[in-house]
């Protein structure tokens, strides 16, 4: 039997309502920023009606990895919340939103090298997920690149140094 | 002779006298220990969760602090070392009881002040500077050492910085607790501070060790729960020693700062953070140095 409700919270929460915003909106990226900071610690934990995510597709049309880390699946809390059951086989599968902590970046090219680190970066198509992994991760990427391809280089390239670094602090 | 437990880290405000009351207490009441808690700390801060602020003060005017015991033992002023203890202290009912109980060697903000005092002292000997630190250093350590006799445990509850007395309780530990809050910097003071604690010079000696024997294990503390932890914690891991207890960022051990007489069950005391205190007081005595003994 499925779930019918997802809930929220932490960096999970964070990209729903950055993509919510960019979909629907025509804020800036500073604003939205801040208003996601500002919702985040406001609202502890976010649930979503399945239906009515499946519904939206501006919002949740990119799939993400496998096992986004804050993702909590939880029952209905109450009768008002269950929804009918579907009348009709699903057509499109249900999207998770992206967990920009689903590879450590750093523990991945230590422990697997620059080709394994950029092998799991392929599995995210996204120029904004990877983007917000980057951020996530503190990763230092130049605000220009605009393609996949770009931004795995630059993520790669950032956490070289930032591993470089820390030898050299150390010595 | 006890066993010593040092909570140490270079980097100050991550919660190292918070978690050496949190252990003494634990270790009194749970495994009915003789703690000793050596307040190395120029801040007091375990002094003042253990004691009260008047308390304190009396034994700082009595002259009967670890500042006091240092200087009175280098000028071989013949006290015995249980005249600087006060015994069955803090708010705990069970770490009051015999066996189990937790007795406090009190901070003093004079600390620092009398080791430069030292230093001078023994520097009109002709002596090197590097050696005269090093001497100071290890008497120190062995008056420090004394306090073994009389307690299962001691726990040395180290200042941030490099003082003689962190030192000096560096080389005397039989192991090593890192409270550390995962941030970018906690990196840098831990490969620091691991490389103090084994006596290395480079990261390359350091990573010839292996993890396993190493005299030191890593506690996050402060944790909020987010993702950026996590992957820190990991980065961490494949450097360090790291627990498996984490410590997060609660009220109740917030709460636990305050002192006052009445006495309270652990329960009481630390709430909602018992599990994790919990989980820490048996992860800490699995470490095989600290098992010997005090098992």
């Amino acid at each position: 039997m499925t779930k019918r409700t997802r809930a929220l919270s932490g960096a999970s929460q964070d990209a729903y309502f950055r993509r919510l915003f960019r979909s629907h909106s025509s804020l800036t990226p500073d604003e939205r920023d801040k208003i996601v900071q500002l919702l985040r610690r406001e609202i502890a934990q976010l649930r979503l009606r399945r239906q009515q995510r499946e519904g939206d597709a501006e919002v949740s049309k990119e799939a993400a990895p496998a096992k986004p880390a804050q993702i909590v699946e939880t029952p209905p809390a109450s009768p008002a919340d269950v929804q009918p059951a579907p009348t009709a086989p699903r057509t499109r599968p249900v999207a998770t939103p992206f967990d920009p902590f689903s590879i450590n970046v750093v523990v991945l090219l230590r422990t697997g090298g620059r080709e394994r680190l950029l092998g799991a970066l392929e599995s995210i198509d996204s120029a904004d997920n990877l983007r917000l992994l980057a951020r996530e991760q503190r990763l230092s990427v130049g605000a220009d690149l605009t393609s996949p391809p770009e931004l795995r280089a630059a993520i790669v390239q950032a956490a070289e140094r930032r591993v470089a670094n820390r030898i050299a602090a150390a010595s | 002779m006890a066993r010593f437990l040092a909570v140490s880290n270079r980097k100050g405000g991550v919660g190292k006298s918070t978690i050496a009351v949190m252990l003494a207490n634990a270790t009194a009441a749970w495994s009915g220990k003789r703690v000793l808690l050596a307040d190395l700390d120029t801040q007091c801060n375990a002094s003042l969760m253990l004691v009260g602020g008047e308390a304190w003060e009396r034994a700082s005017r009595a002259g009967h602090t670890v500042a006091d015991y240092f200087y009175d033992r280098f000028e071989k002023v013949a006290e015995d070392e249980s005249a600087y203890v006060l015994n069955n202290v803090g708010d705990v009912a069970h770490a009051r009881t015999a066996p189990g109980r937790v007795s406090l060697l009190p901070g003093s903000q004079r600390l620092e002040d009398i080791q430069g005092e030292l230093l001078l002292k023994h520097s009109k000997k002709d002596l090197h500077a590097d050696a005269v630190a090093v001497q100071v250093r290890t008497r120190m350590k062995n008056m420090l050492k004394h306090f073994g006799m009389d307690f299962d445990v001691v726990i040395l509850d180290c200042p941030p910085g490099l003082s003689f007395a962190a030192l000096a309780a560096l080389a005397l530990a039989d192991h090593v607790l890192v409270p550390f809050r995962p941030d970018f910097v906690s990196q840098f003071a831990m490969d620091r501070a691991a490389m103090l604690i084994e006596r290395v010079e480079t990261a390359e000696q350091l990573a010839g060790i292996p993890i396993s024997e190493r005299r030191y294990s890593c506690l996050p503390n402060y944790l909020k729960g987010d993702g950026h932890e996590r992957l820190l914690i990991e980065q961490l891991a494949l450097d360090h020693p790291v627990l498996n207890t984490r410590l997060p960022m609660l009220d109740s051990i917030a709460r636990a700062f305050d002192w006052d007489e009445t006495r309270k069950t652990m329960q009481e005391k630390y709430a909602d953070a018992l599990p994790h205190l919990r989980s820490l007081h048996d992860e800490i005595f699995r470490v095989p140095e600290l098992l010997a003994k005090s098992a």
